[in-house]
């Protein structure tokens, strides 16, 4: 039972994804495996392969920008003229497909759903799924802002023609796409074969669901993408690089347990911490000291040596900014090699330069009701036009059920869940869109803590 | 004291709407409009059907199939002798009183006909607005005018009162047009969307309700333009009294009028009108009279006097079970008729 069917609202589907990406072959297949259910499909662009469905309307896509020049208060009039006179039949849809253009922004399709009082109390934006051509996606991705934005606004994404690229290939653009868009479910298809119960009824809020396909998908970005634990004696050890993309390289060392993944698992979240702190940039010829400092390594003179001083044998473990292959950065104890014994490579938070990026947080506690309005009110209205799409479950003091939100820009939408009962309350929310602030906004967030 | 109090309160109490007749129709009441001499009401249901029912008693004249995929409007010939309705199937019929026959059906130019507006006068013209077309056509189907597109789907249509000269509006902004010329007399440009469009009865205003939850009115001597605004949701309700001094406007759950007189609406306070639960669907102001009537999604029927913000109240009052979707005075002003979202028609006496 999800909310659209306890509220009476008629929830609505919106398929977007470039032309040729399979959505039509989608939207037929949506219809021929729902006898029974009347779909009313409102279409903006008419394909190569036609719809078989009554129920189709076709429209002209018309945006109304409103005066005040706010893009978040963009909406699509076309569809709140078709849908308005849709819901006032009596015999009413049980469900609405609406495809778009190839080129259509999404952001005002989404909009129009929270912006429009009529279309708000009547229908319910179930999901925005967008339909990908695993084979050529990669031809816009990089220069199509209306690409990027299809992919930042999904709930579900389907990497539709996998048979025409390689498994290689495939985790590539899954992981390119993940970077962007950390909370859409991603469903790899050929021919746009999904389950239907992938597609319809998803529930833009089920957000439990989300985690449950992906559990990492709160996984943090890192400030460093390399760690190595190297098992150092008394003696005297110097760091090598050699010239590399980049003048300066953060580092830290610390002191680890012993030499097992374990032990380095255990130091990541304080070394995250060194590296929110200030730097202290060494020229080479320094002396690096293991502890909970963060080192700048300056990386533009013409021999990179650093010595580093071990006063206690035991485990340590070197957190670089960038992957030490970069560099050829190599660790030398008495003149000999010293590899790592255990090592790791971190997601870090720079990885395509992707503008559009996801930002989740997760954090155990309950929250100001206050405080939390004051931060997002002030949150949307700066940030509101970076922010494409956000989502959350929060737990709000004094309140026995889960609040559960979900917005689009500026526009927010949020009400009481199922009862927490013996689950441990906990808020998880994640922000989707461009040149997000990472560490502004958990900060932020965590500031409403009660 | 407490003599007076009762007294006051139940000279305050409004009363009942006297319910003459009530009939149901296939669905939803999308349109519904009174012949011009008042002896029948039209109404138009959101599945297609046109019925025409006597104005006095539950008797139905004519039952017409209207359009395919759904009606959108309807409007009288001014003589009262055809019904114009325009639909989903990108048609305008014109039915026939006397034979109860669609005598033409005219091509609107797109999908869908939302509006259509007869002008007065001799010779009447019909306007009809079909996406970005706008068509006229002469009292026997001829069709006399195809205006170039407009640069967006039309939102609404109206004559100016006694003088053949329409105005359309778009999101964009309001337009002119002269049936003798091809070209707009005039263009009022505002980036914004307006839903509905209402001449001053003098011709001096023209108003518009819009999407982004305001009200323009538009002075038609110098072309300027204020926009109202502090309406919770997008209005789509507007009605002026006889004598152009208010306009009464809904866009959320009270009724908000504006007093045009003196210096005003610009810097003045509205007066508001709150009783309504939902969101109104119509207001509509008696056409020589003073009353004000409003319908709501939460279907009750409010008649108001107005007297000011302190002392306007309702007098009358009517509860449907579902809706309200429209409201029309009879030409005569002493009924109303209320269609609702389950296709019940009803007529109210006034007095």
């Amino acid at each position: 039972m999800n909310t659209t069917m306890l509220n009476n609202q008629v929830p609505v589907t919106v398929l977007t994804g470039f032309l040729g990406s399979g959505k039509t072959t989608l939207l037929n297949r949506i219809l021929t495996e729902n006898h029974g259910k009347r779909i009313a499909v409102i279409e903006n662009e008419f394909g190569e392969i036609g719809v078989d469905n009554d129920l189709v309307i076709g429209a002209e896509e018309e945006i109304f920008e409103m005066n005040n020049g706010c893009i978040c208060c963009t909406v699509r009039g076309d569809l709140i003229r078709i849908l308005g006179n849709l819901m006032k039949r009596r015999d009413k849809f049980d469900y609405i497909m609406v495809e778009t253009t190839g080129l259509a922004d999404p952001g005002p399709v989404a909009q129009t759903f929270f912006m429009d009082t009529e279309m708000q109390e009547k229908l319910q934006l179930d999901s925005v799924t967008t339909v990908v051509d695993a084979k050529h996606i990669w031809q816009h991705i990089d220069d199509s802002d209306e690409a990027r934005e299809q992919i930042a606004f999904a709930d579900v994404i389907l990497l539709n023609k996998i048979d025409l690229v390689t498994e290689t290939e495939l985790e590539q653009l899954e992981a390119r796409i993940r970077g962007m868009n950390g909370a859409a479910k991603i469903y790899r298809t050929k021919n746009a074969v999904v389950e239907m119960d992938k597609i319809l009824n998803v529930g833009g809020f089920d957000l439990d669901r989300a985690m449950e396909v992906d559990p990492q998908f709160m996984e943090p970005e890192y400030p460093f993408e390399w760690a190595g634990v190297y098992n150092l004696s008394e003696s005297a050890h110097e760091l090598v690089l050699q010239e590399g993309p980049d003048p300066t390289m953060k580092v830290a060392l610390a002191p680890v347990n012993e030499s097992t993944d374990e032990a380095l698992e255990a130091a990541v979240e304080p070394v995250v911490m060194v590296f929110s702190d200030n730097e202290h940039e060494l020229s080479a010829g320094g002396t690096l000291q293991p502890g909970g400092q963060l080192i700048a390594l300056n990386l533009t003179a013409d021999e990179l040596r650093f010595d580093v001083q071990i006063d206690r044998p035991g485990a340590y473990a070197l957190f670089t900014e960038h992957h030490p292959d970069e560099f050829q950065a190599q660790l030398f104890g008495s003149g000999a090699l010293v590899k790592p014994v255990v090592e790791r490579e971190f997601k870090p938070d720079h990885e395509h330069d992707d503008e559009v990026t996801s930002v989740g947080i997760t954090t155990p506690g309950d929250l100001d009701p206050d405080r939390l309005n004051d931060w997002i009110s002030d949150l949307l209205r700066t940030k509101g036009i970076d922010i494409f799409r956000m989502k959350g479950i929060l737990s709000i003091k004094g309140e026995p059920n889960r609040f559960v939100f979900q917005g689009v820009h500026m526009l927010f939408d949020g009400r009481p869940d199922r009862p927490w009962d013996g689950e441990p309350r906990c808020n998880s929310l994640i922000f989707i869109g461009r040149n997000l602030d990472r560490a502004e906004l958990t900060e932020g967030f965590e500031a409403c803590l009660a | 004291m407490s003599r007076l109090n009762n007294m006051s309160s139940r000279i305050l109490q409004p009363s009942q709407l006297r319910e003459n007749w009530t009939a149901t129709i296939s669905d939803h009441v999308i349109d519904l409009a009174w012949s011009p001499d008042g002896k029948y009401i039209a109404a138009a249901s959101v599945l297609g059907p046109v019925t025409i029912f006597e104005g006095h008693r539950r008797a139905v004249i004519h039952a017409f199939e209207g359009h395919e995929f759904g009606t959108m409007s309807i409007a009288w010939r001014p003589d009262g002798k055809v019904l114009a309705s325009a639909g989903q199937d990108g048609k305008i019929r014109l039915w026939d009183m006397a034979s109860g026959e669609a005598t033409h059906s005219l091509d609107g130019g797109a999908a869908w006909v939302e509006h259509i507006s007869w002008s007065g006068g001799e010779k009447p013209i019909l306007a009809s607005a079909a996406g970005r077309k706008l068509k006229l056509w002469n009292v026997v189907g001829e069709l006399v005018r195809e205006y170039p597109d407009h640069q967006s789907t039309i939102s609404g249509l109206q004559w100016k009162p006694r003088v053949k000269q329409l105005a359309s509006i778009t999101y964009g902004g309001v337009m002119l047009w002269d049936p003798q010329q091809s070209e707009a007399l005039n263009r009022m440009e505002w980036q914004g969307s307006s839903l509905v469009i209402a001449w001053s009865p003098d011709g001096k205003h023209i108003a518009t309700g819009d999407q982004d939850s305001t009200v323009h009115f538009w002075i038609m001597s110098t072309g300027e333009d204020l926009q109202m605004t502090g309406y919770p949701t997008k209005v789509r309700e507007v009605s002026w009294d006889a004598t152009s001094r208010y306009l009464a406007t809904g866009g959320g759950q009270d009724v908000t009028v504006w007093d045009c007189s003196g210096r005003g609406p610009a810097g003045t306070k509205p007066i508001t009108l709150s009783g309504h639960q939902d969101f109104l669907s119509v207001v509509r102001f008696q056409h020589r009279g003073k009353l004000l009537a409003s319908g709501c999604a939460d279907g009750l029927v409010y008649v108001w006097q107005l007297r000011g913000n302190l002392r306007s109240r309702t007098v009358h009052e009517a509860a449907l079970t579902t809706g309200v979707t429209n409201l029309v005075w009879s030409p005569n002003d002493q009924y109303i008729a209320v269609g609702d979202e389950s296709g019940g028609v009803s007529v109210f006496s006034i007095s």
